[in-house]
């Protein structure tokens, strides 16, 4: 508001001091100079004071000019009055020139700067939309993030406290037969085999417990980013037979068939991970398929620089839409996804592990259906490796999922 | 035929369903297990229990439906099994008609509790004299509906209609958990039930009449987030 003021005052001293300075400079050369050189020199002055501080000044100027015109270039000369009749009407178009131009260009000053201004109009409301549609997107990141969070919580809580539920229900029924024998209070009638169960399901449950912890942990370090790849040169059916070999106990009641490509280069990778990964696989085609049937494991060249291993078996199937699902961590296809079965269910982390891994070897896993369109495959390819990376093992895992 | 009460177990998790299995037949009762809610409603229809465990959270027909099919069908008392997190479904239960619930990970003692209680209100519903229908006789309480007088423990007591009203309510579904809502549609109608504070004014008049001491209520106990459950007979039942 103040400095609109002051530069429009100084608008007005600027209109009447410049046609001042002209009207002597004009003055002191005055013998060059005829009145048509002068009423230019004077509309010039005029077109600037519009273009610079508006009609109002302009207007002044225009009157200031036309009366310098008048009184030091019109006849006769340092009077108001004038003689000629030619020279009145030479006032008179300079007067509505001077203030014609003035308003003029004024006003296309002024509706260039409103131009201005609505453009910067514009642009304000554009970025603040896009601050408003960031903010929202980021919120609803946010929320969907918590909203996840809280149900990652609540599949930890019911992991952690389903085995203890048993574990705690088993303890308090052995407790208080005991405490009911020492005391003689009334009769818990526990037989032999009643107490054997109740301590296996501890001992089973706790098993469970530790598992399921050490799932978490390795999780969290895969998604840290901290999974330590210690990458050696192997062979890929050294790598297979100790996950077979670790897998023996589970798939005692299955028929399992192994397919190794013959002169299979070898690769480079930690076989300890890729084992597990392999071990996983086993363990779930035996968990989720009958009894008798067949477990395919195979391994072969997939072009110039990959291994291809797969686990397949005659289960019942993953459906398409969830072959992405399950490699979410804590998703589980028999309780989430309206599989019915009620064998005993894993953690939810083993594929999550598994996808882990493998990408940190920078390979991919994916899931398809069995041969014959029947059962699960889950394949998954590795690198075969490269001699020149030296400071791999240093480097953690950066292709794995960071959040 | 034994003259056991029969318990019909239904979760997901079989470990859980050995242990409870085990731990109810110990203590003399005869038991069954179902791994869902499916099997579960087929096996109350099947074996008739005088009372069903459940699970909320199975594959199929989940806790909550199998309550809302057991309504349909049955009075049998209902105890839920609820985990952490799972308040909503639990308090949904209980709406249900659900009588009681137990929360994961629990002892076999609480749930026993819980179970001789279920069972005891099962078999001995509150006494209606047969002689003149309008009294009722539970635990402590005498009331005669028709003339609106109630003693406690032998002493008369002066309520208002909606106390009067709040507290047969009560006794006529005492050792049940009701819920906010159930009481406040039982008692004001459909429209209150969000109305958690009519209820909190009216629960505490009342406890100041007929509890020995208000600040620790032996009848009207309060369940944390969920609502009330009436004791008419302190002395017999301990639930901890």
């Amino acid at each position: 508001m103040n400095t609109d003021y002051t530069e429009r005052w100084f608008g007005y001293v600027v209109a009447v001091l410049s046609v001042g300075v002209l009207t002597l400079f004009l003055k002191i050369i005055g013998a060059h100079v005829n009145a048509a050189t002068v009423s230019l020199a004077l509309l010039l002055n005029v077109l600037f004071i519009a273009t610079r501080w508006g009609s109002l000044p302009a207007l002044l100027a225009s009157i200031v000019a036309m009366l310098c015109f008048n009184f030091f270039f019109l006849p006769p000369f340092g009077t108001f009055t004038i003689a000629a009749t030619d020279n009145w009407i030479a006032l008179l178009a300079f007067l509505v020139t001077a203030v014609t131009a003035g308003q003029l260009s004024a006003s296309a000053k002024k509706r260039a700067e409103e131009a201005e201004t609505g453009r910067r109009e514009i642009e304000r409301l554009y970025a603040e939309l896009r601050d408003a549609f960031e903010r929202a997107s980021h919120a609803e990141a946010l929320r969907q993030s918590e909203k996840l969070k809280s149900a990652l919580l609540d599949a930890v809580t019911h992991d952690l406290r389903t085995p203890l539920t048993s574990i705690k229900a088993s303890i308090t029924t052995l407790l208080d037969e005991v405490r009911g024998r020492i005391q003689g209070e009334p009769p818990v009638m526990l037989d032999a085999d009643s107490r054997v169960e109740m301590m296996e399901v501890i001992d089973e449950e706790s098993d469970r417990l530790s598992r399921f912890i050490s799932g978490l942990i390795e999780l969290a370090r895969i998604e840290a980013g901290e999974l330590q790849l210690r990458r050696r040169w192997g062979a890929v059916d050294e790598i297979i037979s100790a996950a077979l070999l670790r897998a023996e106990p589970i798939t005692r009641g299955h028929r399992v068939e192994l397919n190794v490509e013959k002169e299979l280069p070898g690769v480079r990778v930690d076989e300890r991970a890729v084992s597990e990964v392999v071990y996983t696989l086993i363990d779930n085609a035996a968990k989720y398929s009958a009894k008798g049937s067949v477990i395919r494991i195979s391994a072969r060249r997939a072009g110039e620089e990959l291994i291809q291993m797969a686990v397949e078996d005659e289960g019942p199937g993953i459906p398409s839409d969830l072959r992405e699902r399950v490699f979410d961590k804590f998703f589980r296809a028999t309780r989430d996804g309206d599989i019915r079965n009620h064998q005993p269910t894993g953690t939810g982390m083993g594929l999550a592990i598994a996808k882990g891994i493998v990408e940190a070897h920078e390979g991919t896993i994916w899931i398809e259906s069995g041969s014959g369109g029947k059962g699960t495959r889950v394949v998954f390819t590795l690198p075969i490796g490269d001699d020149d990376v030296v400071e791999e093992e240093q480097r953690p895992a950066a292709t794995v999922e960071t959040r | 035929m034994t003259d056991q009460p029969r318990i019909l177990v239904v979760d997901d998790e079989p470990q859980l369903t050995r242990v409870l299995r085990t731990g109810l037949k110990s203590r003399g009762y005869e038991v069954r297990a179902a791994a869902d809610g499916l099997a579960g409603f087929e096996a109350f229809n099947d074996w008739h229990p005088d009372l069903v465990i459940t699970d909320l959270a199975m594959p199929n027909v989940d806790g909550l439906e199998l309550c809302r099919r057991l309504r349909a069908v049955s009075q049998v008392p209902i105890i839920v099994l609820s985990a952490k997190g799972e308040e909503k479904t639990k308090v949904e239960a209980l709406d249900l008609g659900a009588d009681d619930f137990v929360t994961k990970p629990f002892g076999i003692d609480e749930l026993l509790a819980r179970v001789r209680a279920s069972l005891r209100r099962a078999t001995a519903p509150p006494a209606m004299n047969a002689a003149t229908p309008t009294i009722l006789d539970s635990g402590d309480f005498h009331v005669d509906l028709e003339s609106r007088e109630i003693t406690v423990r032998s002493k008369p007591i002066h309520l208002t209609p909606k106390e009067f009203d709040l507290l047969v309510y009560f006794i006529k579904h005492s050792g049940k958990v009701l819920t906010h809502r159930t009481l406040l549609a039982a008692l004001w109608g459909g429209n209150y039930v969000e109305q958690n504070e009519y209820l909190r004014v009216f629960v505490g008049n009342l406890r100041k009449k007929i509890e020995p001491d208000a600040a620790t209520p032996r009848y009207i106990l309060t369940e944390p987030w969920i609502g009330y459950r009436f004791e008419p007979d302190p002395q017999i039942t301990q639930i901890t």
